[in-house]
């Protein structure tokens, strides 16, 4: 059976368990798709897998929405991951979450240069092995002062359209530290060298999964995830920690007590 | 819960990016650009990303007013009345003073439907060429 | 735009004068830096070092008003080393040899003289331009907005054609349009002297073919500009008004005649989403919705048309615009003799059936439908059901036939800087704001941005005047006074300011200058004279 038809009847048994108020997944719309709540009883002729949009950052909207709302979600393994790096930061609650698990093909991992390219567990799809994104090889090739100037170049087409900001599942706090005047100086194009953007690289450790959603948002095309697999890199080396692996892992940066409290 | 996206064009620049609109329970909640647009593919400029955000502004016209004589205020007013206040006004000027004593500001932010409709009123029913917009601005 | 945005993806050299490009058609920009990254050439022409002037593979900065006088230096170059398209000259175009005789006095030191761009760039520009292999020149209103508006917008035909830089993808001649719909409000006639489809109001044949449709057509006179009403308002020519989504008291030069015009109205009448600076002067305000309460369609820049769609029901008691015009119309049709035509009515079910009646009366849009728009945009002209779209014009032959070349001299603006006025004033767009901030300025994180209007000054003026960052400044024309923060940078050169024209507490049009092109009866916005005062 064809993969959409399996997640399509996956989708289909999880709404009639009864477990959940809908499910989130992709329909189609033309020739592209937009993320749309499903419910009991919808026709699922249209739910279609690609492209994808950034589901946890909607999932999380919806939970919020509505404190008592049970919701399941069709999950690749990056929208697993975000979801677990926003729970540990109970920015979602994972009891209130049904995932139906989906594996990307090896022409989606392509698409993203995905190295993890599978959920912890498989409900639809074959497993593919993850790939090694080639600009990431080339950038550490360079020495210090040309990774300096290839990123100035990089981020003097930044038109400050904060895509990057507002599409990641990851970036949920309340006051961005990006439009506040004392680091980021509003108003200016390209923002102020380095500090928008190495900003917003730091707040990405220990909770980037490498969902390429900042970099397909980029009107000025920054290879932004080059920059934040690299820090991921190094957070692993340095702390052992791996986004997303699991619920239990601690993130680098989280003090202990506050995760513990649950603050 | 209903949560749906609509499939739209942006309404500033015109460049024309499509966008979807993200409706959560009857409130525009915020916009998603298409992915798969031959424009901006996936892509969007701030204002863009933000084309959701005056829908539900507080200081939206939601009921006709009335100004009953010049320097005074407004007052609300139904539909009947000011759509009768509107053709009456505009056909006694007509009527004293000439098709061409009246002028008409279509605009680049409504529709083609709604520029084509504007101008028809203004020639086929007023009668006059006085009809124009904010192009060259 | 004779072109599509989507073109650009194949263009190698761009030339882009008087366009932020960046920040005022971002996603042109895209494809703009993407194509520079495979390799093609980006120069920028323009007073002001905007974002997209930095990221140039050449910039050069002359001096606001003398676009005709570079553009002709660079036809100059171009003819004197025997750069241009020969063939394309002799077998597409006429009035050649008058052009080179015009251009002839414009070299390179001469237009140094005029312009204040380097020769020695000025001579880089034209052989990158005219060898490259597809051209495609972009403009804005930097180009239109002058009182040589026509002449400017020729001189870049002039250039295209010149060196065969049209007719193919990935050239040609490429306005910006600045608005998301300002291309089909004029494609549907919302135009003073033609009706839908750019049909004359002075031919009889057109006449004519209205009458029978609707019942009745004007005289064979074309009828105000947007400016020249607000002009007869003032005078009492025109006696009332009806303004659909505009904001003039914003928007239109030298507000302190606009008031006094709207002032001066018997009636008024203003429809509109939120209560403008417009509204303030209305007799009857007209609540209409937001793109995201009504069905549709726009056209953009590069006569693309795509769907508006409805994604939630009116606000309180607003109404579509289309509704709002119908009830109106169905109202006045009763207070006057029948009108008998095939389109003479005024019951519409949906934007639908109206798209149906102006693509049958508008020849470049005979085959649109809603049907079609189902499936995807179609760029006009599309004449019938089964025509694909025109993705770009002018490929075997040009809509007159063969491109006439016009021959044009430089001529100064209307208002230049002097003793008492010494800066010379340029406006126009930003990022973070729109138009007359009607909407953006209602939306928190664009108005956290940038919260309040500016003057752009460079640091040799800021430093004579003695102003500081953010300093307070009067600016002061002959029309009027706005007070508003310095801002000191390197975008403008000494002697020139900017203006963005969004903030209505410091209007950049009480200052502008309402002097108009002769015939586009667009007006200078990007030339006038200003004196700076330090706020103390």
């Amino acid at each position: 059976m064809e993969r959409v038809a399996l997640v399509r009847e996956a989708v289909k048994r999880l709404l009639d368990s009864g477990q959940v108020e809908g499910v989130l997944a992709l329909r189609t719309v033309g020739p592209g798709s937009a993320p749309h709540l499903f419910h009991p009883g919808d026709s699922l002729d249209d739910l279609t897998l690609w492209p994808k949009y950034p589901l946890p950052k909607i999932l999380d909207m919806l939970l919020a929405a509505d404190p008592s709302v049970r919701l399941g979600m069709v999950a690749r393994g990056c929208e697993e991951r975000g979801l677990i790096e926003m729970a540990k930061r109970n920015q979602v609650d994972m009891n209130r979450i049904r995932l139906v698990y989906l594996a990307c093909t090896a022409e989606e991992r392509d698409e993203c240069c995905c190295s993890w390219p599978y959920p912890s567990q498989i409900d639809v799809g074959d497993k593919v092995e993850g790939t090694a994104d080639a600009l990431v090889a080339e950038h550490e090739r360079l020495s210090l002062a040309e990774r300096t100037e290839f990123w100035k170049r990089q981020f003097a087409r930044c038109i400050k359209c904060y895509g990057c900001r507002t599409v990641c599942p990851q970036c949920f706090c309340e006051t961005c530290v990006l439009e506040d005047n004392l680091w980021v100086e509003a108003g200016v194009l390209a923002p102020p060298f380095p500090s928008y953007h190495l900003i917003r690289a730091y707040h990405t450790i220990g909770k980037c999964v490498g969902c390429m959603e900042c970099e397909n948002a980029c009107p000025a095309d920054i290879p932004l995830t080059v920059l934040y697999t690299l820090l991921r890199r190094d957070a692993e080396e340095m702390f052992g920690y791996v986004p997303g692996r699991s619920l239990e892992d601690l993130p680098p940066l989280a003090v202990e007590t506050l995760w513990q409290t649950g603050h | 819960m209903e949560y749906r996206n609509v499939l739209t064009t942006c309404i500033y620049c015109g460049v024309g990016c499509g966008l979807y609109l993200q409706v959560l329970d009857g409130q525009v909640v915020g916009t998603w650009p298409a992915k798969g647009h031959p424009l901006n593919d996936g892509r969007l400029c701030v204002k863009g990303w933000y084309a959701h955000s005056f829908i539900h502004h507080p200081e939206r016209l939601t009921t006709p007013l009335i100004r009953d004589q010049k320097g005074g205020p407004l007052r609300q007013a139904s539909w009947e009345e000011a759509l009768d206040r509107v053709a009456q006004r505009l056909m006694a000027i007509r009527e004293t003073h000439g098709p061409d004593a009246i002028a008409f500001m279509a605009s680049a932010k409504c529709t083609n439907e709604e520029n084509y409709l504007l101008q028809k009123l203004a020639r086929s029913i007023i009668g006059t060429h006085n009809v124009d917009h904010c192009a060259r601005l | 735009m004779t072109n599509s945005i989507p073109e650009f993806d194949e263009t190698d050299c761009f030339l882009i004068t008087g366009s932020n490009t960046t920040e005022a058609h971002p996603l042109v920009a895209t494809h703009v830096l993407r194509a520079q990254r495979r390799g093609a050439k980006v120069i920028v022409v323009d007073p002001r070092r905007t974002q997209i002037a930095r990221l140039a593979d050449l910039y050069l900065r002359q001096r606001p008003g003398t676009d005709v006088a570079w553009l002709n230096g660079l036809m100059h170059v171009i003819i004197q080393e025997g750069m241009y398209d020969a063939e394309f000259v002799e077998s597409r175009t006429e009035g050649f040899e008058e052009l080179k005789a015009a251009v002839a006095e414009y070299t390179p030191e001469r237009v140094e003289a005029i312009t204040g761009i380097p020769a020695a760039d000025l001579v880089t520009a034209a052989r990158i331009y005219a060898q490259a292999g597809r051209a495609a020149i972009l403009y804005t209103m930097g180009i239109t907005q002058h009182t040589t508006g026509v002449d400017n917008v020729l001189s870049c035909a002039n250039l295209a054609m010149l060196t065969g830089h049209i007719g193919r993808p990935g050239t040609g001649v490429n306005p910006l349009r600045g608005q998301n719909n300002v291309q089909g409000a004029c494609d549907m006639g919302a135009l003073p002297n033609v009706y839908p489809g750019y049909q004359p109001v002075t031919s009889e044949a057109v006449q004519a073919k209205f009458q029978e449709a609707w019942g009745y057509a004007p005289p064979l006179r074309a009828g105000l500009t947007v400016t020249e009403m607000t002009d007869a308002a003032y005078h009492g020519a025109v006696k009332a008004l009806y303004i659909m989504a505009e904001n003039p008291m914003v928007s239109d030069p030298d507000l302190n005649h606009v008031r006094a015009a709207l002032e001066r109205c018997d009636f008024l009448v203003v429809q509109d989403i939120f209560p403008t600076e417009t509204a303030e002067f209305a007799d009857v305000v007209l609540p209409g919705v937001s793109f995201a309460e009504k069905e549709g369609t726009f056209t953009n820049t590069e006569r693309r048309i795509q769907r508006v769609r409805q994604a939630i029901p009116p606000l309180g008691d607003a109404r579509p615009d289309w509704q709002i015009i119908c009830g109106l119309a169905q109202r006045m049709v009763g207070m006057q003799p029948t009108r008998e035509g095939r389109f003479a009515g005024w019951e519409y079910c949906s934007p639908a059936e109206i798209m149906a009646e102006a693509a049958a009366l508008t020849p470049s849009y005979g085959g649109v439908t809603y049907e079609r728009l189902e499936q995807g945009s179609l760029q006009w002209p599309v004449p019938t059901p089964d025509h694909p779209g025109t993705p770009y014009l002018h490929k075997d032959r040009f809509t007159r036939g063969l491109g006439r070349f016009t021959a044009v001299a430089y001529k100064e603006p209307a208002e230049l800087p002097d003793e008492e006025y010494p800066f010379l004033l340029t406006t126009g767009r930003m990022m973070f704001h729109y138009h007359t901030g009607s909407m953006t300025r209602r939306s928190e994180k664009l108005e956290r941005e940038v919260p309040e209007g500016y003057v752009e000054i460079s640091p040799e003026d800021a430093g004579r005047l003695g102003l500081g960052k953010s300093a307070r400044v009067r600016v002061i024309s002959r029309r009027g006074t706005i007070e508003t923060r310095a801002w000191i940078t390197r975008r403008v050169p000494p002697g020139t300011v900017f203006i963005p024209f969004h903030f209505a507490e410091a209007a950049a049009n009480l200052l502008t200058n309402p002097a108009l092109d002769p015939i586009a009866k667009i007006p200078e916005y990007k030339v006038a004279a200003v004196r700076l005062e330090r706020v103390a």
